[in-house]
């Protein structure tokens, strides 16, 4: 790019940047993206309310200009190629609108994060049980459209569970609203479903409505390192079929030296309840984990699981997701030959490349990933790619049959008509 | 326009033309056509029985490739239709409005196959909701969703439903355990949509199908999670001296961080018509009756079990009973699930509603149903799922009298506006259907409700699945409502 082009880009950038301040109540709320927020983004906006965000909405449409929601951007860093012109922050829409303890339901607005939310309800000894990696960074509104989970998605289930109202700001900055504030209700389309794991594609998710639960009385953590995966994964599934576990997972020995300091094939179990349960799920555990069975409690149970959820590579060249039937699991993995954490009776695993030479081989990894998947009835999703690969043509989301294509296409175009929100870069190029 | 059919007997469609039965017969053959007026008056109506509308044709298929081909000649036809199950909804989700044809799924009824190492099962849509659960009962599984009607409704009607009932307190409503389905969409395009693997691929068709009331074409198959049967039960018969007590009960056992399988409450009313009808030791003095069922490993049930029984009696409790065994427990189940036919015997006709409340408010709105009952001077029933904050009053009347049915309608509107003004909702678990419609810009603005209606066009965009059903025309809603409504009287 000529200098002379990149200064004339920034002053029609300037001059974006005021016509959207001049749609916000306060100045100071509108930025030229800097550092990693210009990869997803050219300017970022902080409205701090639905009124101003349908604003922006209305201006994005009418200028035809890309809109995304722009949280930690690590997720949109990942599927993005080019960046959006206009990112919206919720960081000033953060605020727990409504909680009530007794009746174990939240509203928040979407720019809380998780961590932070959670905080709020310790008092209550409750918690919205969604633990994807750093909650602290994640936000409410990541947290539905990117559909995260973590390990205690066994025994709570995941975001569709446990979403029970919404509101985002959709085609022509209109403020819609499904669900509501209580735990059962079918009145109305479900529209949470459709919003969770839509990846900001079908408008900005403002506020959410969440069932909440207890935490548990009493948990430990049982560790059991095996010689080999099949033995773990074979040991993991007999206390699957036996115990209502809170979370199970096997590891691969690379990550199990990250948690445990042990590099062997590892089987985390969570067991809780009250103390007759917990004891008797301990003991049955030890008859069939056998070996160097540990028990974690406390502080010690609870920095491992820490670990355990935030488990990251900071080298790895490729982050993925598989889901595949839970009876496969095991035999899908190895035959993948990778790092992972494998969420054992759920079917749903991420895996890591450590190594990869270039593009060219990263994309042959993630084809066969994805063939195997397949083959073991289900699909990969890639979560990350080391920066010098993602210009490799890699599809980030699998594909599905030909009708439902069709069907996601006709949603997209209804509830995005314009093509703003967050385009090009979901499933099938939506 | 008279039609006289090839097998002796005159039928008289009203809009429909020969040459389309013609049609039809040679896809489903003249066991799956029912036109005679005599046997069409049973799908006059579902369990909402006070809007009554007899279809013009049923048409019951014996598999997907019938219900593609049927739906592809009526959409070609431009005639709409409405799916059915076994007709136990209680919304009006079932009644033919601006709809000539029903498509019935109960001939589809087979269980397709049981993967226990994977806890799923794959059904056609009109195997009933128990049979899924008996068929998988000794291997120690069950489908958990359990309406009270789910000796007869099917697994399509729940999915199109997203029924509940008592168990879903702690196992989770039908959208919680349908992983994939294939669908029939209204112009007989046949899609198969999520999978049997936990994770969605691109965005969450089933969930957006689960629900939606038959508006978006025909569930003819799913893949339903199986979840393990708990290893030990308790159930309790908690006995009060009025609802309020009993509600406050409720809430200490929320509150304790105990989540129970389920909580069932049962007021005065239906106390004694279900001790009339059943005998199964109901205290017919009672204000209120609750049935606390929890259930998890053997290992420390009994702990859980006297936590429980300890908050009910320090929260005013007269008495409290545990079932000694499984005949007791069924006892409790067969009359809580049987409420509503035991009604049957107190008034000629009964109309159940089906509101939701924050369960914090639980003791308002029972007072509020109380208020109504007066107003109307109509007798109204409680029963309901206490847990999770989800009233079933039971208005009573008599069809006979055109003043009762005004009545009962209207004492039904105002039980659901006062659930709305106490931030709840319009149904936890009937569906809007026809007879709620109305009522659902108390709940949703109009912005809401275009994007609902874009969504349901996702499937439908001619609207020939179910029209007229879940969100009122704009504007239209009063002319559209009166030439519609043919009210039992």
């Amino acid at each position: 790019m000529t200098e002379a082009l990149i200064k004339s880009n920034h002053l029609s950038l300037e001059r974006l940047a005021a016509a959207f301040e001049s749609l916000l109540s306060d100045s100071g709320r509108v930025r030229i993206a800097q550092g990693p927020d210009a990869e997803v983004a050219s300017l970022v906006v902080e409205p701090t309310t639905v009124a101003e965000l349908g604003e922006i909405v209305r201006k994005c449409e009418s200028d035809s200009l890309a809109l995304v929601p722009l949280a930690g951007g690590n997720t949109l860093r990942q599927i993005r190629r080019h960046p959006a012109i206009v990112g919206v922050s919720l960081s000033r829409m953060d605020r727990i609108v409504n909680y009530e303890p007794h009746d174990m339901t939240v509203v928040a607005q979407a720019g809380i994060t998780l961590g932070k939310l959670n905080q709020a309800m310790a008092e209550y000894r409750q918690h919205l049980p969604l633990d994807p990696p750093h909650p602290e960074k994640v936000t409410l509104g990541s947290l539905v459209a990117c559909a995260k989970a973590g390990p205690l998605r066994l025994s709570e289930g995941r975001v569709r569970d446990l979403l029970i109202g919404i509101e985002f700001i959709g085609h022509q900055g209109r403020a819609v609203r499904a669900g509501g504030r209580v735990v059962k209700n079918v009145a109305g389309y479900d529209l949470m479903k459709v919003m969770t794991g839509s990846y900001g594609t079908l408008g900005i998710i403002t506020e959410t409505v969440f069932k909440v639960r207890p935490v548990p009385e009493k948990w430990e953590l049982l560790l059991a390192p095996f010689e080999n995966a099949s033995d773990a994964f074979e040991a993991a599934d007999g206390l699957y079929q036996q115990l209502p576990l809170l979370h199970l997972e096997v590891l691969s020995p690379v990550v199990s030296s990250q948690i445990s300091g042990t590099r062997k094939s590892l089987v985390v179990a969570a067991i809780g309840g009250n103390d007759a349960e917990v004891e008797y799920q301990r003991g049955l555990a030890r008859d069939r984990l056998k070996g160097a069975l540990s028990t974690l409690t406390d502080v010690a149970a609870f920095e491992t699981y820490v670990r355990l959820r935030d488990v990251e590579f900071e080298d790895a060249a490729i982050e993925a997701q598989i889901a595949v039937l839970p009876a496969k699991l095991a035999s899908c993995l190895n035959a993948l030959q990778c790092e992972y954490v494998a969420y054992a009776g759920s079917g749903v695993a991420r895996l890591f490349a450590r190594e990869v030479k270039d593009a060219k081989q990263a994309l042959e990894l993630v084809s066969e990933w994805r063939a195997k998947a397949r083959a073991s009835g289900g699909h990969l999703r890639v979560v990350s790619l080391a920066k010098e690969l993602r210009s490799a043509g890699i599809a980030m989301f699998d594909t599905v049959n030909e009708g439902a294509m069709k069907l996601m296409a006709e949603l997209k175009r209804r509830f995005d008509p314009a093509g703003i929100f967050n385009p090009g870069c979901f499933i099938g190029g939506l | 326009m008279g039609n006289h059919l090839g097998n002796g007997g005159s039928y008289h469609f009203r809009s429909l033309n020969p040459g389309l039965i013609d049609r039809l017969r040679s896809i489903v053959g003249e066991e799956g056509l029912i036109y005679r007026a005599s046997e069409l008056k049973v799908y006059e109506c579902d369990g909402w029985t006070i809007e009554k509308n007899t279809p013009e044709l049923l048409v019951l298929p014996k598999n997907t490739a019938e219900v593609s081909a049927v739906l592809r000649t009526l959409y070609a036809e431009g005639i709409a239709f409405v799916p059915r199950g076994a007709g136990t909804g209680l919304s009006g989700g079932s009644l033919p409005l601006n709809a000539p044809v029903m498509v019935c799924t109960s001939r589809m009824n087979r269980i397709l196959s049981i993967d226990y190492a994977n806890r799923r099962v794959e059904v056609e849509s009109g195997v009933v909701n128990l049979h899924v659960s008996n068929a998988v009962k000794a291997a120690g599984f069950f489908y958990a969703p359990d309406p009270s009607s789910q000796a007869a409704c099917t697994i399509g009607g729940n999915i199109s439903e997203n029924s509940g009932g008592p168990h879903t307190l702690k196992y989770g409503v039908t959208t919680n355990h349908v992983l994939g389905l294939e669908l029939v969409l209204p112009d007989g395009e046949v899609v198969e949509l999520g999978s049997a693997v936990e994770e969605t691929c691109g965005y969450d068709l089933v969930g957006a199908v689960v629900g939606a009331e038959g508006t978006v074409g025909i569930v003819t198959r799913a893949t339903l999670k199986l979840t393990r049967q708990p290893e030990a039960c308790r159930t309790f018969l908690a006995i009060f001296a009025d609802v309020d007590s009993a509600t406050r009960a409720v809430s200490a056992i929320i509150a304790a961080g105990v989540i129970p399988a389920a909580i069932e409450m049962m007021d005065q009313l239906i106390i004694q018509a279900v001790e009339e009808a059943f005998h199964v030791g109901l205290p017919k003095e009672a204000g209120a009756v609750v049935i606390i069922e929890i259930d998890g490993l053997a290992a420390g049930i009994d702990e859980r079990a006297e936590q429980v029984r300890s908050l009910v009696l320090a929260n005013g409790a007269k008495e409290i009973r545990l079932a000694r065994d499984e005949t007791e427990r069924a006892a409790l189940w067969k009359a809580r699930k049987r409420a509503f036919g035991a009604v049957g015997r107190l008034a000629p006709n009964y109309a159940t509603q089906d509101g939701v409340v924050p369960r914090t408010r639980l003791p308002e709105i029972l007072r509020e149903i109380t208020n109504v009952s007066r107003r109307y001077n109509l007798r109204i029933g409680n029963v309901f799922h206490a847990g999770d904050g989800n009233i079933h009053p039971i208005i009573l009347y008599d069809e006979r009298d055109p003043d009762q049915v005004r009545r009962a309608i209207e004492a039904g509107r105002d039980i659901l506006k006062a659930c709305v003004e106490m931030g709840g909702s319009l149904s936890g678990e009937h569906g809007i259907g026809a007879e709620k419609m109305n009522e659902m810009p108390l709940l949703f603005s109009p912005d809401d409700l275009i994007v609902m209606a874009e969504l349901r066009r996702v499937f439908d965009p001619l609207e020939r699945s179910n029209p007229n059903k879940v969100i009122p025309q704009p504007g239209a809603c009063v002319e559209v409502a009166a030439p519609r409504r043919q009210v039992a009287v």
